[in-house]
């Protein structure tokens, strides 16, 4: 390390300081939120869905038994003040604070975070099978202390206490539920007048139109929150909604929530802050999902031939606008387990023709060699005009492609429940850890017909299928990196799926607001130090 | 004929509406010989504006507008044609039943034609095509499954008006069977008002394919207007021209093939022409 | 009178019987149901939790089974769930139906008062050049896409000028309460209501010429004309109240015509009314809810129908209700 490295760290060291000790009176108290997505959530609990409007309210509602700060979401001390692991990593103890109360003034204790894991989470949680599969028992010797049992490690148990993940519900207004049916708790009236720990309660919700979340003026941290309101309005239109920013009807627009083509314009105006940060927790990976059964497309060749007709640059900038980046492989740039070493894909035409004709695959009448269709997801105008631009530069090459549109059911249907596609471009996350967003996309295991965003192409590799066994269940972090590195050089030399971007979450907020980007997974955090001017 | 052309070329405004109607027709055979440019390929910057490097400049993905406007028109064209003519063969058949026999049959027709008047026809239409999906069949199959209806009315009631003429009585007297007397009878008697209805039916049915288009209900393989317009919607406030552009073409295209209409009208019922 | 309305009231059975099951059967030919839908937004769904959706939305029964349930549930006015909203489909139609109408009614109300004064204008100068205008003008309202019109409105009057809010129906931050919340909706409504209504304005002003010129080479007129009744009162006493009767039935008849606008207009302006609404559920494939707007939708056309025949009455003492 030379001198002037020495002096750009340090620098750099005493900016982060800097932030991270601003002088107190720069929090204001008091003032209000207003933020916009769409669609309006369907619940207000994560239980209930875990789509991301219902996400992004919930969780400044209902709290888990940890928090995470950077980007890398490093464990803190929540509703747990402290927590230890045992050695063989199967026996997790936590420390519950213990003055922490509900809305409603009951006290929290371990019974509610039992009855969550036990009662809502592992059965009705989307993902909660994911974290909670391997749970053996949950025990409560007493008020304050919970632990968990497991039957393996999960290496990315601690993971699992986010709160969108592991929101903890009470258990003196739902334990009296009938939970043979999953209906009883999704339709109750809790899920829209909820009841958590959180830093704001829950005051109004109108349908249609906005839910308002109040102060917690009971909050376990002291001083906090800062902010009095948080609003969610519904403004369906995308348009709109980049209007409402413009002029100051919304203070914030999260995770994409207005048009991409709006998102650069607006980023460059002067009252209005663009960051890409803050969603490293979630990992959003865009690919072209090939259904891997039937001659051409099961020629790695063939795979390796589109990836190369297609501009990833292009891509980003002209579709997306220029949010987000060319992706290398399964996993995105900024997942701990990432594998620098990986290269870029490359963009070449004439190569890629000459390797559909080592495969065989003469060019015929018109120049085409064969015929393809592809179907496109139905999330927003970006995915179709991608669709469009695949379809042509594929054509430059021979490869006819007919696009099939399709809404959401009718694409579900038919890309994991009758595998009846031959290419879709698509949308999926990382999430914290890659046992959770990625591995379910790769393992043999999970060629199951009628299960979303799983392995639809039908892809089977021993070596891939024994890595995400071993690294499931691998504690040693040094070695969990390597097994991982593995498994994203096979993936991209073979390309089950020809990935493309990482796309970027934009949020867009007014510089009134301060402190919200926290930790890879802010908009999903609870904004408690969140002010506003 | 000599005469119907001689009435038809009285009415100025239609003869103008056709000359537009046959340049349309023109644009959308010929177009791609004299620019033949793929409307999906992404050529230029995106967003340039139009008399620059491109006449009409370039869309949302770069892609050459004016490429799109010539590959539109037959798109746009034909499904309107087309469903304009399923629509006025289903209208004719069910119509001229239902209004010659009357009874139990005119009866039930008339009471599904009814129920299909009842249901709001853009939501029918925007149900049809979401459910079987879009491509450029569905969406004819649609748009012609909201139209027959008003043929339907309106040949039953011309059927009604001639059954009991004298012509049709001889038919009868002669042992002409039914079909006969529905198809070669009557049926060229009531055709004139039929003409009318369908020709301006194909501008209706541009105008619904437009809207189907625009709310993202499109064949995702053809260009249309409509669809440039839904594409260019979200550049509205940075270059709306994009959106106008299109929109025009709707516009004169619609215009000129009601005027074309209504000349056939006149030329058609002269007894009409003095309203 | 109350006995017509009573005996139209039953004929509303059998419609909406029919409705429904065409709206049902429609729906079950789709690829996909809501169990995949919600399963699909959850990101991360195991076939087990697909399974048990279905089962909690009766999507595991017979079809037949389905279709009874639905029926039955129809005539206690449950029109089911919505699992995209998970709310009940009645509960979220209630919602949104005032929106739309707030849209519909003030469109058709000035569509019909524009058209009917446009056409009589236009009828008594016939052939001049305000003729001319107006029935060029009609001609190209006409001919423009509606969604279209909306979107150019928007770039001259709200991008432009700055006049008007491009969309939604009221302010999203102020929170305004009293007069200040009407005036707000009311300065929201402005373009929408212009957008929907000028279509109409178009067709009713063609309509009410036509018919006007249509009753003026009735004898009646001519006994007035020959009494020496001034002009002005031909036309807007005796002709207009009679050509006006066509123009009423096609404004009740249009009412469906209206709502499938609404889609568009709603759509272009973020309004949260039924029209949006069929969009999104549609999207989502929300059986239920479709299902339930749908049925609506045709009961409010109905019933429009209804007042435009009540409506007729009144204009033409002629027709007596029995």
């Amino acid at each position: 390390m030379n001198l002037r490295t020495i002096i750009t760290t340090t620098a750099a060291a005493a900016v982060l300081l800097g932030a991270a000790t601003l002088p107190a009176w720069a929090q204001k108290k008091g003032g209000t939120l207003a933020f916009s997505y769409q669609p309006e959530p369907s619940a207000l609990s994560t239980i209930a869905t875990t789509a991301v409007p219902t996400a992004l309210v919930s969780t400044k509602i209902f709290e888990s038994l940890l928090e995470y700060k950077g980007p890398q979401l490093d464990p803190q001390p929540g509703l747990a003040e402290s927590w230890t692991m045992s050695p063989d990593g199967l026996t997790y103890t936590f420390k519950l604070r213990g003055d922490v109360k509900w809305h409603d003034g009951k006290p929290f204790t371990s019974k509610d975070v039992k009855f969550s894991v036990e009662k809502l989470i592992a059965p009705m949680h989307s993902r909660g099978k994911v974290y909670f599969g391997s749970l053996d028992t949950v025990e409560t010797p007493d008020a304050r202390t919970v632990v968990f049992k497991l039957k393996k490690p999960v290496p990315y148990f601690l993971k699992a206490f986010q709160p969108t993940e592991s929101p903890m519900h009470p258990e003196h207004i739902l334990g009296s539920l009938d939970f043979s049916d999953a209906k009883n708790v999704r339709q109750s009236e809790f899920m829209s007048k909820p009841i958590g720990t959180g830093p704001f309660k829950f005051k109004e919700w109108k349908k249609g139109s906005h839910v308002v979340l109040e102060r917690n003026p009971d909050y376990w941290k002291k001083d906090r929150p800062y902010l009095d309101q948080v609003i969610f309005r519904a403004i369906p239109d995308g348009a709109a909604r980049a209007i409402a920013l413009e002029t100051g009807e919304i203070d914030l627009a999260p995770m994409n929530a207005v048009p991409q083509a709006d998102i650069a314009r607006l980023g460059k105006l002067k009252h209005i802050q663009l960051s890409n940060d803050g969603a490293e927790g979630l990992g959003p990976l865009l690919w072209l999902e090939i259904n891997l059964r039937e001659k051409p497309l099961s020629d790695k060749r063939v795979r390796q031939a589109i990836s190369m007709a297609i501009d990833r640059k292009k891509v980003v900038d002209v579709m997306w606008y220029g949010q987000g980046k060319p992706a290398r492989g399964p996993l995105v740039s900024g997942n701990p387990l990432y594998d620098k070493s990986l290269k870029p894909f490359e963009y070449n035409l004439k190569k890629a023709n000459e390797l559909l004709d080592q495969a065989g695959y003469k060019r015929g009448a018109g120049g085409v060699r064969f015929k393809i269709t592809q179907h496109f997801t139905p999330y927003g105008e970006s995915f179709q005009r991608l669709a469009e631009y695949t379809k042509n530069e594929l054509g430059k090459i021979g490869i006819q492609v007919e696009t099939q549109s399709a809404d959401m059911g009718g694409w579900l249907k038919a890309v994991y429940t009758d595998w009846s596609y031959d290419m879709t471009n698509n949308f999926t996350h990382n999430y914290s850890d890659p046992a959770i967003g990625t591995q379910r996309a790769f393992v043999s295991s999970n060629i199951r017909k009628g299960a979303s965003f799983t392995n639809s192409m039908g892809y089977k590799n021993e070596r891939i299928d024994q890595l995400f066994e071993t690294s499931g269940v691998e504690i040693d972090p040094a070695k969990r990196k390597a097994q991982y590195a593995e498994i994203q050089k096979i993936l991209a030399d073979e390309l089950p799926v020809i990935f493309l971007v990482e796309i970027a979450y934009s949020h867009l907020w007014n510089k009134r607001v301060h402190g919200l980007i926290t930790n890879g997974i802010s908009m999903y955090s609870n904004w408690d130090s969140v002010w506003v001017d | 004929m000599k005469q119907f052309w001689r009435r038809y070329r009285k009415n100025r405004a239609a003869v103008g509406g056709l000359v537009v109607v046959a340049l349309i027709t023109m644009i959308a055979i010929a177009g791609p010989y004299f620019h033949p440019v793929d409307p999906f390929d992404m050529v230029g910057r995106p967003y340039s504006p139009p008399f620059g490097e491109f006449p009409l400049g370039t869309d949302v993905s770069g892609r050459d507008i004016l490429a799109g406007i010539i590959r539109g028109a037959p798109v746009s064209l034909l499904i309107g044609v087309v469903a304009s003519l399923v629509a006025t063969i289903i209208g004719v058949a069910l119509g001229s039943v239902a209004g010659y026999y009357g009874g139990f049959i005119d009866d039930a027709l008339m009471r599904t034609t009814e129920f299909f008047l009842t249901i709001p026809s853009f939501i029918l239409a925007v149900v049809i095509v979401a459910i079987f999906a879009p491509t450029v069949y569905t969406i004819t199959a649609a748009i012609a499954a909201v139209s027959w209806p008003s043929v339907a009315r309106l040949v039953r009631g011309e059927f009604i008006a001639q059954r009991e003429r004298e012509y049709v009585q001889a038919s009868r007297a002669l042992g002409m069977p039914d079909w006969e007397i529905i198809l070669v009878q009557i049926l060229p008697n009531a055709l004139a008002p039929v003409i009318v209805v369908s020709t301006l039916m194909v501008a209706t049915a541009i105008l619904t394919e437009s809207g189907l288009s625009f709310l993202g209900l499109g064949d995702p393989n053809h260009v249309s207007w409509g669809y440039m317009i839904g594409v260019a919607r979200t550049a509205l406030r940075v270059a709306w021209w994009m959106t106008a552009i299109p929109g025009l073409m709707i516009v004169v295209a619609v215009i000129a093939i009601n005027l074309a209409g209504e000349g056939l009208n006149d030329a058609l019922n002269p007894k009409l022409r003095e309203r | 009178m109350l006995r017509f309305i009573l005996r139209r009231l039953l004929q509303l059975v059998p419609v909406l019987l029919a409705i429904a099951t065409l709206n049902f059967f429609l729906l079950q030919i789709a690829p996909g149901d809501a169990a995949d839908i919600i399963a699909g937004q959850s990101g991360h769904a195991t076939p087990e939790f697909v399974a048990a959706l279905r089962a909690e939305f009766g999507l595991d029964q017979p079809m037949w089974k389905q279709y009874l349930l639905y029926l039955g549930k129809l005539v206690t006015l449950d029109l089911g769930y919505s699992f995209q909203y998970q709310l009940p489909v009645t509960s979220l139609i209630a919602d949104r139906l005032p929106a739309t109408l707030l849209l519909m009614v003030p469109s058709l109300l000035i569509a019909v008062g524009l058209g009917v004064v446009l056409g009589v204008i236009a009828s008594r100068r016939r052939g001049g050049w305000v003729d001319s205008v107006v029935s060029i003008g009609a001609l190209v309202v006409y001919a423009t896409p509606v969604f279209w019109l909306g979107l150019m409105l928007i770039v001259l009057f709200s991008i432009q000028l700055g006049w008007l809010p491009s969309g939604g129906i009221a302010d999203v931050r102020e929170g305004n309460t009293g007069l200040a919340h009407v005036l707000d909706v009311a300065h929201h409504l402005v373009l929408p209501v212009i957008t929907m209504a000028l279509f109409y304005v178009a067709i009713y002003t063609r309509l009410m010429r036509a018919s006007m010129l249509e009753v003026y080479s009735l004898d009646f007129i001519t006994t007035a004309r020959a009494k020496g009744v001034p002009e002005g009162g031909i036309a807007w006493r005796h002709a207009a109240r009679n050509a006006l009767l066509p123009v009423v039935t096609l404004a009740g008849l249009q009412f469906g015509h209206l709502l499938g606008g609404s889609v568009l207009v709603e759509t272009v302006f973020g309004w949260p009314g039924l029209g949006r609404l069929v969009f999104d559920s549609l999207l989502q494939r929300d059986l239920n809810l479709l299902l339930g707007i749908l049925f609506v939708s045709s009961v409010v056309v109905v019933i429009a129908n209804l007042l435009a025949d009540l409506t007729y009455g009144v204009l033409d003492p002629r027709i007596v209700h029995k």
